[in-house]
């Protein structure tokens, strides 16, 4: 009944279709939500019933969410959020300005290239220990580790998008007038900044991991230390609570990086 | 359409006097090759080409004979294999930048909109003007292209024609004194194609450029030009030079319907026909 009245509400105007959108969009949420409680009622129905030790209970990690919210997650996510973007920054940064260089000049690319596919064939995380040994505890060795692994795949992908840079586009503008500074600038890098920003986005969950990996490892703060410290205690709610935080840690990372797509290459969508 | 002298400049460059006696293009037995896998491709048979000062010189010929190669070595984008391509009498030997060249294939900045477009060139340290200035420019040659309400719009947003007209504008933004046109208005409709090649006619003799065309279409090339060369099917070479002696200003919208301009017409396409049956050949 309440269908009926809404479309009948609004079948008369260029709206209509977009109600209707919002209106599907709503019941999708509803059925998402229903889902969501349904799993956790299972899960606490269930572990009451059979014990959990080894699973918690939703009810008990809701407690030690608000206990941490409390007191000193704030800290813990501070610290991780502060290895993850120094390192990009880092990492991003350095990636896209070799990136760009190498792409160009094709000599030194291929001089280079053992070197760089040997380095990149170490699976990067394993370093970690080495960089602890070098770096120490505290925030210098996971942003080392962050900045390497970041670094690599923006390399990577703006090498890659350099090398995709239609010739044509370049020669024209240097009959333009363009010199070389302004030919990197006008040019070549926003000519890669599609590949430059999806080596990005790829990099964001891998900083994640690799900030959380070396505070396993060996760290005093961070959410991979709570994490480290719930699960050597044996305190499966600690678990369940700091996994919980670094899920929605994950999803705010890549809902940012899917914004800054949008805008920046806005020119892109007007081709769809 | 705007008024047509939208953007006529009245300081055009004054004639240089030394250039009086030397040609502005001069291409000396060159020839072109390449290697595709190996194997030895000639673009462009040896050719020899004078185009003087303010001079506008059309070259028609069948696909891939050579025209684009022409007008890549004069840009200096391409060294010849074999002979010489002089510019003010001196040797091409870098990229060309004294001349504005409207490639075939479309050289945007996608990221761009097409007034960013068209205003690149001022943006950059050799041809850097005043903010203020650039964006009077950009509009003038918005109007002048007749672009209007679509500087916003990004190439991807924009038709082939209009692209074309964006790049056209991006290179008279600058007033290059020697202008390379590779088939610019192929894309376009043919009433537009009319009102455009009548613009480029004024604007060329209002700013004194000389001019090397690249057209298929052979009636385009005697509205336009002093002089049209044909060129023979690949492996390109010249066949056939004619000076088109009809007086300017030239009507190009009547100017089809006149017993010279027919004439003409019938005296090239009997020396084009069979090149473009071979050029189909092949």
């Amino acid at each position: 009944m309440t269908r009926a009245a809404v479309s009948a509400e609004t079948a008369d105007g260029p709206t209509a279709g977009a109600a209707g959108l919002a209106e599907s969009a709503r019941a999708v949420l509803i059925g998402q939500v229903v889902v969501g409680v349904l799993f956790l009622g299972v899960w606490e129905v269930a572990g009451r019933q059979f014990g959990h030790d080894w699973t918690s209970l939703p009810s008990l990690i809701a407690v030690r969410l608000a206990t941490w919210l409390i007191g000193d997650l704030w800290l813990h996510a501070l610290t991780t959020a502060t290895e993850m973007l120094v390192g990009l920054a880092l990492g991003g940064s350095a990636g896209v300005v070799v990136g760009l260089v190498l792409g160009r000049s094709p000599v030194i690319a291929t001089v280079l290239r053992p070197i760089i596919v040997a380095l990149y064939s170490v699976p990067l995380i394993t370093m970690a220990p080495l960089l602890i040994l070098w770096f120490g505890l505290d925030l210098e060795p996971k942003i080392v580790l962050v900045t390497i692994v970041v670094f690599f795949l923006v390399f990577f992908n703006t090498f890659a998008g350099v090398a995709a840079i239609d010739g044509d586009l370049i020669a024209s503008f240097q009959l333009l007038g363009g010199n070389r500074r302004e030919e990197f600038q006008k040019v070549v890098a926003p000519a890669s900044m599609v590949w430059i920003l999806s080596g990005l986005k790829i990099a964001l969950p891998y900083a994640l991991a690799a900030a959380t990996t070396g505070e396993l490892l060996a760290a005093r703060r961070g959410l991979g230390s709570l994490l480290a410290q719930a699960a050597h205690q044996f305190d499966m709610t600690g678990v369940y609570a700091a996994l919980l935080v670094l899920m929605a840690m994950g999803i705010l990372v890549s809902e940012v990086a899917n914004r800054l797509e949008r805008r920046l290459l806005r020119w892109r969508r007007a081709a769809a | 359409m705007p008024p047509r002298d939208a953007v006529m400049v009245a300081d055009a460059p004054a004639r240089d006097p030394r250039a009086a006696g030397v040609p502005k293009i001069e291409l000396v037995g060159a020839s072109k090759t390449f290697y595709v896998r190996g194997q030895e491709v000639t673009a462009l048979q040896p050719v020899d080409l004078t185009v003087g000062d303010q001079e506008f010189v059309a070259l028609v010929g069948p696909s891939g004979c050579g025209k684009s190669t022409t007008l890549n070595l004069v840009a200096g984008l391409l060294r010849p294999s074999r002979g010489e391509v002089l510019y003010d009498g001196v040797p091409v030997t870098a990229l060309n930048r004294r001349v504005g060249y409207i490639t075939q294939k479309d050289t945007l900045l996608p990221w761009r909109t097409a007034a960013a477009n068209i205003g690149v060139a001022l943006e950059l340290q050799s041809r850097a003007v005043p903010r203020a200035e650039a964006q009077e420019r950009v509009a003038q040659l918005i109007d002048l292209v007749g672009l209007r309400g679509f500087e916003n719009h990004y190439p991807a947003e924009l038709s082939g024609g209009m692209r074309k007209r964006v790049a056209l504008a991006r290179t008279l933004i600058y007033e290059p004194e020697c202008l390379l046109m590779d088939e610019p208005f192929g894309a376009l409709d043919a009433q537009l194609k009319l009102l455009m090649q009548d613009q480029l006619q004024q604007l060329v003799h209002q700013r004194r450029m000389t001019v090397l065309f690249v057209t298929h279409d052979l009636g385009e090339a005697i509205a336009l030009a002093d002089r049209v060369i044909v060129f023979s099917a690949r492996p390109g070479r010249i066949r056939a030079v004619r000076d088109v002696a009809l007086p300017r200003p030239r009507d190009v919208f009547k100017m089809r319907f006149t017993e010279g301009f027919g004439r003409l017409h019938e005296e090239l396409w009997d020396e084009l026909k069979d090149e473009v049956a071979k050029g189909v050949d092949v």
